[in-house]
């Protein structure tokens, strides 16, 4: 009889501070022949698929949450190097920008993120041959990056000599603030391509990180640990296709027309508000974070420049004059705003209606203040 | 563990039976030496991952007592200028070929015997001081040699080595798969200290399975082939690689056992009907003036 392969729905479990596989796990929204491969999985014969299992079900944890510095001391059999104090956290970090957990652990059943041990076994004299063993598949994982870069393959990159092992700062310093160093990002990027009628495009990458509070592994995600640490540049041999060239801009920005407004055959400047909108930020918006206005996320468009999309109708009673600069005379204080500006940002005011004879900046409805 | 435990059951079984019929109450002797063990061990070599650290040839010196430099000058990568052979010095050597990409790793290569299964140094061997063990390793018993050196022009991967230097009872040197470490249950020694674990050691057949295995997992970290399964009959030691074994450096090899030229020495003069006792006694003398004339230009130096 063909089992029905049900799916459940998902119970909110919390699913971190468990060590292995969560025992409600048959409750979650995950098909049972994602990981098992006979129809009933049992506790006695729970059939597993074997290894690799990189494309099971996967979660990731926030860097945070993961543990700081892992002393690796599992492994017995050599007695010349001291147990490698791994910087986990700082690893944790870095995978942010190239594939989160997975990057290493690549088998995560629901529950916890497991560790390597949990699999791979510490003895090298061993029966089952089809994975490597612990102090293989440590080595297999970090040499392949490690190597990649530096072309090192030193032992003492890592290790330190039994018996004259030092302190590493980092180690015993606790708390939980970022452990990467510092790094460093460019202002601005230009880059030359073919395209005919506007062959620069100039990118400013601080403006993306400070201006609109974007983080780093918004825009870079699945990179490879050689992108920043190589020490020679490895320039990828493949050809880009115009698609991927622009993948890391049309996420937000439609990549597909308009090409000029990033395209041009000389720098472009800046963000301007004032220029590209119309509604000049300087004067009292300047210290907003785009998001005060721009309330839904990624989507910055229909506000039409209008002071009541934020601030509601002001009227002379609701609104101090004082701020922009004029205290209004008593003639002029207790009249609608609209009888004097015209334009929905309450701009330049009209005094023709009333006035024959008068007009703005010239003749003042009030005193200047500072 | 489960074929182990399975083989073992099927082995009591048959005791067993045997025992009841009374038909024999000597236990079931295992494969004798000239007849290929179904359980031979091998060792598969996954290149791909080897990283040239060359602690296997420090490991593998140690186990041998060779002189060696201390570990820590095994991490000098500037041998690699030169490829290098395993000799009577160094039982297993790392090579390293360049990287084809800019953005690949070069490939390193350990060298050692390779324990073939139908071993040409064994054949050509007129006193038998090879012989090809049970466990799959191939080993050299320095009672027997007569310094003949018809293993080395016999070996298709050019690996015994002899002891040029030694004037007195010069040995034949070469990978004995650690046969005196196997015997008591531990590990080669390059299996043993390799931190990558290139060297998988197991049963042949299932090394076999697990480098298939391996190739039809990931076939584009793969070169489609599995060096020693076929060549020259089969070897013990297998390798996996990411580009054609051809570009490195290894001998292109035919799938029938290579031993021809040295077997045809034997048979050969056998063909002819010229006793043992005669060739022996020629090539004793062959021996006999080659050492004389070896130790006088000793003298001479
Ligand atoms: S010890 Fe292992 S990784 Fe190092 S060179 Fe030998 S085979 Fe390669
Ligand atoms: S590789 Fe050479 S020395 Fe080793 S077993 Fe084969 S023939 Fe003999
Ligand atoms: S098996 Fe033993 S003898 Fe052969 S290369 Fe490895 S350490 Fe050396």
């Amino acid at each position: 009889m063909k089992i029905k392969i049900l799916y459940w729905f998902l119970i909110p479990l919390s699913i971190f501070g468990q060590t292995k596989i969560d025992k409600n796990h048959s409750s979650q929204n995950i098909k049972c022949s994602t990981c098992h491969s006979c129809e009933i999985p049992t506790k006695e014969n729970p059939c597993i698929k074997p290894c690799p299992r990189e494309s099971m079900i996967r979660i990731d944890q926030k860097a945070e949450d993961a543990p700081r510095i892992l002393t690796i001391d599992r492994i017995k059999e050599t007695d010349i190097y001291a147990p490698v104090k791994f910087s986990h956290l700082a690893h944790a970090e870095m995978s942010d920008l190239a594939g989160g957990c997975r990057t290493c652990h690549h088998y995560n059943p629901p529950g916890n993120v497991i560790g390597c041990s949990e699999c791979h076994a510490t003895q090298r004299q061993r029966t089952d041959i089809n994975k490597p063993d612990l102090k293989g598949a440590y080595h297999q994982q970090c040499m392949n990056c490690h190597r990649a870069w530096s072309g090192n393959t030193d032992c003492i990159s890592c290790h330190e000599i039994k018996g004259k092992e030092k302190v590493i700062a980092s180690v015993t310093s606790d708390g939980k603030k970022r452990i990467h160093p510092e790094i460093k990002t460019p202002d601005k990027i230009k880059f030359d391509t073919n395209i005919k009628h506007g062959k620069q495009v100039t990118f400013y990458h601080a403006e993306h990180n400070e201006l609109f509070g974007l983080e780093c592994s918004d825009c870079h995600s699945n990179e490879s640990c050689v992108k920043c640490h190589a020490v020679e540049k490895v320039k990828s041999p493949k050809k880009l296709s115009s698609k991927e060239k622009h993948k890391k801009c049309s996420s937000c920005h439609n990549t597909e027309s308009n090409c000029s407004s990033c395209h041009s055959n000389f720098e472009k400047g800046g963000f301007n508000h004032a220029v590209v909108t119309g509604f000049d930020l300087t004067k009292y918006h300047g210290k907003l974070n785009c998001s005060r206005c721009h309330t839904t996320k990624s989507q910055f468009k229909g506000l039409k420049n209008e002071c009541k999309n934020c601030h509601g109708e002001w009227t002379w009673e609701n609104f101090n004059h004082k701020i922009t600069g004029l205290v209004l005379d008593d003639t002029h204080g207790e009249f609608e705003c609209e009888n004097c500006h015209k334009e929905a940002t309450y701009t330049k005011p009209e005094c023709s209606d009333c006035h024959e004879d008068k007009s703005y900046p010239k003749d003042l409805p009030g005193k200047k203040v500072k | 563990m489960a074929n182990q435990s399975r083989r073992d059951f099927l082995k009591t079984s048959a005791l067993l039976g045997a025992g009841i019929t009374g038909l024999t109450s000597k236990p079931v002797k295992a494969a004798p030496k000239n007849i290929l063990d179904e359980n031979r061990m091998g060792v598969l070599v996954d290149t791909t991952v080897c990283i040239g650290c060359r602690k296997c040839e420090w490991a593998c010196k140690t186990a041998h007592n060779l002189p060696t430099q201390p570990l820590e000058s095994y991490d000098d990568r500037s041998v690699f200028i030169n490829m290098r052979r395993p000799d009577d010095k160094s039982l297993t050597v790392v090579n390293e070929y360049p990287a084809q990409e800019s953005n690949s790793f070069p490939v390193n290569v350990k060298v050692q015997c390779m324990h073939c299964d139908k071993p040409a140094c064994v054949s050509a061997c007129i006193v038998g001081a090879f012989s090809k063990e049970e466990n799959g390793s191939v080993i050299w018993d320095g009672d027997k040699c007569i310094g003949c050196r018809y293993c080395m022009v016999a070996c298709p991967f050019q690996v015994p080595a002899f002891e040029f230097e030694k004037a007195l009872q010069p040995e034949i040197r070469k990978c004995d798969f650690c046969f005196e470490r196997t015997k008591i249950g531990k590990l080669p020694a390059c299996v043993e200290i390799c931190p990558m674990e290139v060297l998988t050691y197991g049963r042949r057949e299932d090394l076999v399975e697990l480098a298939h295995h391996k190739i039809s997992l990931y076939p584009e970290k793969y070169y489609n082939h599995v060096f020693g399964e076929y060549e020259v009959g089969g070897t013990s030691w297998l390798y996996l690689a990411s580009r054609d074994f051809s570009e490195l450096q290894f001998p292109k090899l035919g799938n029938s056992p290579a031993p021809g030229v040295s077997e045809a020495i034997q048979h050969g003069i056998f063909a002819y009907f010229i006793p043992p006792i005669a060739l022996y006694a020629l090539l004793g003398g062959v021996m006999w003036l080659n050492k004389n004339r070896k130790s006088g230009e000793e003298e001479q130096l």
